[in-house]
């Protein structure tokens, strides 16, 4: 299993990514600047993708300031985008020109040779380990971290929970949301991927998880809020939802575990783009520095050096990528998974 | 087989007479619907059977059905299922038949509003609902069972809406604007004189509803019920969201399991399951028809004037009220109001007297800069009016050749419509999606796709509510008109037309409702340029914003309601 660690790359990339922006802008100008116009003559770019529309719509508003170019965005879940670009390319119809989602689907599109290459010359702001080696996806742009979230109303300082570990406790028992690991794609490579955590007993961990009889739903959304609402006094779920929640005053904090498994995100161009240029312009623009501190400010953790979401101890947030399931793997585990978790 | 039915349409069509107009009509509408319902399930047949994603040339195989039906947990699942969807069907004709019968034969007080309200829940996305009933009925923060276990001083929550009677009665709850919109219809179109004849015979104001109006409403009540039993087996978001917490798995939720969330989606699998979805639902279509095959017998519009008399409830007639708006209440009031909560509370959580204090109108704010909101509720607005205007077209051109003529194959029109819609949508959607992509034709990317798709899903629906009607008019009108001169288009126009007219305004508003916040289909069919409110709503839940989702769900409401009382203004006109 390959691991990069996030907070280790972090500290690699401690160097002011400002000296990086800038020695790009004064190396490539002219380049640049023929590239914005290309794409300003093509007037727009779609994209395709499991971002966040909020998020989106940051990007969008700050892209079409600076270049005045409008961005037709369909947001799916990521096996939607997945399928709606498949389907749209074997029929030869590809209507969009940037497909955003995360790391399983990317690497299902790109075996399906979905993508050109494009090497952005803003990926030089991110560690090696997450660019792509055959410089056709970006690099893994975000890192969406699952922890352990916990409504701080009801449970009190000295009852935290210090560890996954501490959620098997009597006391705990039926009290913890988490999505159904045998119907959540995400969830299910997350306990598969226990693993990385646990070594070889992760599967009796994993049952014991089971046994614990954790209240399960459908997604990652009505995990948190379950939290939030008090229905539940810990879930797990993803990190960012503690800024993005607890900016608005929901009671959210995460437990401060040593390590995490987090899903990574790319970037791809459309090799039958409609738009080539415009699509260019916007991976460009979107992992650039000013892109990433968009995202960064909603919440993500973001890969680009020196940049955190708003959340504390952000900085110290050891995220471990999660290796992907193949479509066999999933069935079997998703299989075995209902056994242990879901039957009466 | 085919050169059989081949022999027999040739006898058929040596037979016609071309220069009818009826002719042509029937031609028309079989090929309209037999297009709109046979692309895609074609489709989806051929891909139930194949090794490759559809679209693709791939390997016949049966592997996909053996996956299906060998798991012993189907046959469980379906019993669950059967359950859980007779059940809700139950409680929404109930609770519908009643709220018609206060609303539309009697003189309770507040009628009017009572009869607009039963239809709200309607122009609300099922899966709020279901999310604000949690709030209400969960068992460790629910509001109710908060509230009732400080009020009795209980130790445990009186209710666990987490558990099949949970899942039952929400369920119920959110077909019942169906199921009263096509009863309701029927009761405006009924022929008072026969229960007048019985009260001059001396019965009972009870006798009469029990042995003369109910059983003349029969062909309604089936036909809601019918259609709310494989609304509920098919419907998921309420299993999804009630069902799961519980371990109750559905058919639905299965089939969400194992072919949409795998990876990638499994559409072959689906499909193979939307089979045993269709035959269910081939089966109860075949029984409808079968227990209203006597059409005569519910031939209640004569030539004879008619206007249902309202009866005269006397003192009783503020327990009726009382009864209306307790029904209203579970339906309407209290979801719509955790919603409206839930628009004005900075973040998703049980309104209580603490969070009073953050009320905001940020959310409303957000909605109504939102350049993406405008552009949406434009293509819905469209797509509503549009959409069920050419289905309601559509829908009674079919229930007058099925139910008025004597043309070969009528039964089999019928069957066409339900195909489409007996499908899980989602796999109905990915069906359509693979007929226009590869079709020359500017459908695909377009707000075109999405008007065939709602028109081919959702035309059941307008044909229910108007073949309910029509067969409560007795054909001696038709005849007359016909032997005064009058052909068959005006016949129709001026004659069948406007007393259809109460079904043909209750589906148009039902369809109208769901078409201006419809999602699955949407979904797999809207591209950015074309993007209507449904996928909008979809996508603000998909991320959790519940605030902005309340408020774009309350202004949806407020647009459907301004459909709704224009549609009835139009059906009162000329009265």
């Amino acid at each position: 299993m390959q691991v990069p660690s996030k907070g280790f790359a972090r500290r690699l990339g401690l160097v002011g990514l400002c000296f990086a922006i800038g020695a790009l802008s004064g190396a490539a100008p002219a380049a640049a600047q023929s590239l914005a116009e290309a794409a300003k003559k093509e007037g727009k770019v779609v994209v395709y993708g499991s971002l966040e529309s909020g998020v989106m719509e940051e990007i969008e508003a700050a892209f079409t300031k600076k270049h005045g170019i409008k961005i037709d965005y369909f947001r799916a879940s990521s096996n939607k985008t997945l399928d709606r670009v498949l389907t749209e390319s074997r029929a030869g119809r590809t209507i969009s020109d940037v497909v955003i989602t995360n790391r399983g689907p990317m690497l299902l599109l790109k075996k399906e040779g979905i993508f050109a290459k494009y090497v952005s010359p803003e990926s030089t702001n991110f560690p090696d380990d997450v660019k792509d080696p055959d410089g056709i996806l970006s690099p893994i742009y975000r890192q969406v971290v699952v922890g352990i979230l916990y409504n701080t109303k009801l449970v009190k300082p000295g009852e935290v929970p210090q560890s996954l570990e501490d959620l098997l406790k009597p006391e705990w028992k039926g009290k913890w949301v988490m999505p159904d690991p045998s119907r959540h794609f995400t969830t299910g490579v997350w306990v598969r991927n226990l693993e990385q955590l646990y070594g070889k007993d992760w599967l009796a961990f994993a049952g014991k998880l089971a046994a614990a009889k954790p209240i399960l739903v459908e997604s990652f959304i009505p995990s948190v809020q379950k939290v939030i609402s008090g229905e539940a006094r810990a879930g797990i779920t993803y990190l960012k939802y503690v800024h993005i929640f607890g900016k608005e005053g929901a009671p959210l904090d995460y437990v401060r575990l040593p390590k995490m498994l987090a899903d990574g995100h790319h970037v791809g161009i459309q090799a039958k783009a409609p738009h080539p240029n415009a699509a260019r312009l916007f991976e460009d623009f979107f992992i650039s520095a000013e892109g990433m501190k968009i995202l960064a400010a909603e919440g993500e953790f973001v890969t680009a050096k020196g940049l955190y979401p708003p959340i504390k101890d952000a900085d110290k947030v050891k995220a471990l990528d999660m290796d992907e399931l193949s479509r066999s793997e999933y069935k079997k585990w998703s299989a075995d998974f209902r056994k242990l978790f879901v039957t009466r | 087989m085919t050169v059989a039915v081949l022999a027999r349409l040739r006898g058929v069509v040596a037979r016609l007479d071309w220069r009818d107009p009826l002719t042509l009509t029937v031609i028309a509408v079989a090929v309209v619907l037999a297009y709109l319902g046979l692309f895609p399930t074609v489709m989806l047949l051929v891909g139930s059977f194949s090794t490759a994603d559809l679209g693709q040339p791939g390997d016949a195989t049966l592997a996909n059905y053996v996956a299906a039906y060998t798991d012993p947990e189907t046959f469980r699942l379906l019993l669950d299922s059967f359950v859980f969807a007779l059940g809700s069907s139950f409680i929404s004709i109930t609770f519908a038949l009643a709220l018609a019968w206060i609303t539309v034969r009697t003189n309770a007080p507040f009628r009017g509003i009572f009869e607009l309200t039963a239809i709200v829940p309607n122009i609300f996305p099922p899966v709020l609902i279901a999310i604000s009933w949690t709030l209400l009925l969960s068992p460790s923060v629910g509001l109710i069972n908060a509230l009732l276990k400080s009020v009795f001083d209980l130790s445990e929550a009186p209710f666990n809406i987490y558990s099949m009677p949970g899942l039952v009665f929400v369920e119920g709850l959110i077909l019942t604007p169906l199921a009263f919109l096509i009863i309701s219809a029927a009761l405006r179109g009924m022929d008072p004189a026969l229960e007048e004849s019985a009260r001059m015979l001396g019965s009972s104001q009870f006798r009469i509803v029990r042995s003369v109006t109910f059983p003349l409403m029969r062909p309604a009540i089936l036909a809601a019920a019918t259609l709310n039993f494989v609304r509920a087996l098919e419907s998921f978001d309420t299993p999804a969201i009630i069902a799961l917490p519980a371990r109750i798995e559905v058919f639905t939720t299965k089939i969400y399991r194992e072919a949409f969330a795998a990876y990638p989606p499994n559409y072959n699998l689906a499909a193979t399951y939307g089979v045993s979805l269709l035959v269910i639902a081939l089966v109860f279509v075949y029984l409808y028809r079968r227990f209203t095959s006597r059409v005569e017998t519910f031939a209640t519009i004569t030539g004879k004037g008619f206007r249902p008399h309202i009866i005269d409830l006397g003192r009783w007639k503020f327990v009726a009220s009382a009864s209306a708006l307790a029904i209203l209440v579970l339906m309407v009031v209290l979801p719509v109001t955790m919603l409206f909560f839930t628009s004005l509370l900075p973040y998703y959580q049980v309104p209580t007297m603490e969070s009073l204090q953050q009320l905001t109108l940020k959310h409303y704010g957000y909605i109504f800069e939102n350049e993406r909101v405008y552009r949406a509720m434009g293509n819905s607005l469209l797509l509503a009016v549009t959409g069920a205007s050419v289905a309601m077209f559509l829908a009674a051109l079919t229930a007058y050749i099925t139910v008025k003529t004597k043309v070969w194959g009528r039964g089999m029109l019928e069957g066409l419509t339900f195909l489409p819609w007996a499908f899980p949508s989602t796999a109905l959607a990915i069906g359509l999606l693979w007929g226009y992509v590869q079709m020359p034709l500017p459908v695909y990317g377009t707000l075109w796709i999405l008007l065939i798709a709602y028109v081919t899903r959702f035309l059941p629906y307008g044909l229910r509510a108007v073949t309910s009607t029509i067969v409560q008019i007795h054909s001696e009108l038709e005849e007359a008109s016909r032997a005064c001169g009058g052909g068959f288009w005006m016949t129709f126009r001026r004659i069948l037309f406007p007393l259809m007219r109460p079904g043909l305004i209750a589906g148009w508003i039902l369809l109208a409702t769901i078409f201006m916040r419809e999602f699955s289909l949407s979904l797999f069919l809207y591209s950015p340029s074309s993007e209507p409110v449904g996928p909008l709503l979809y996508f603000l839940w998909l991320d959790g914003m519940t605030g902005p989702l309340g408020a774009l769900g309350m202004l949806v409401s407020v647009v459907s309601a301004v459909l709704v009382l224009a549609a009835r203004r139009y059906a009162r006109a000329d009265e």
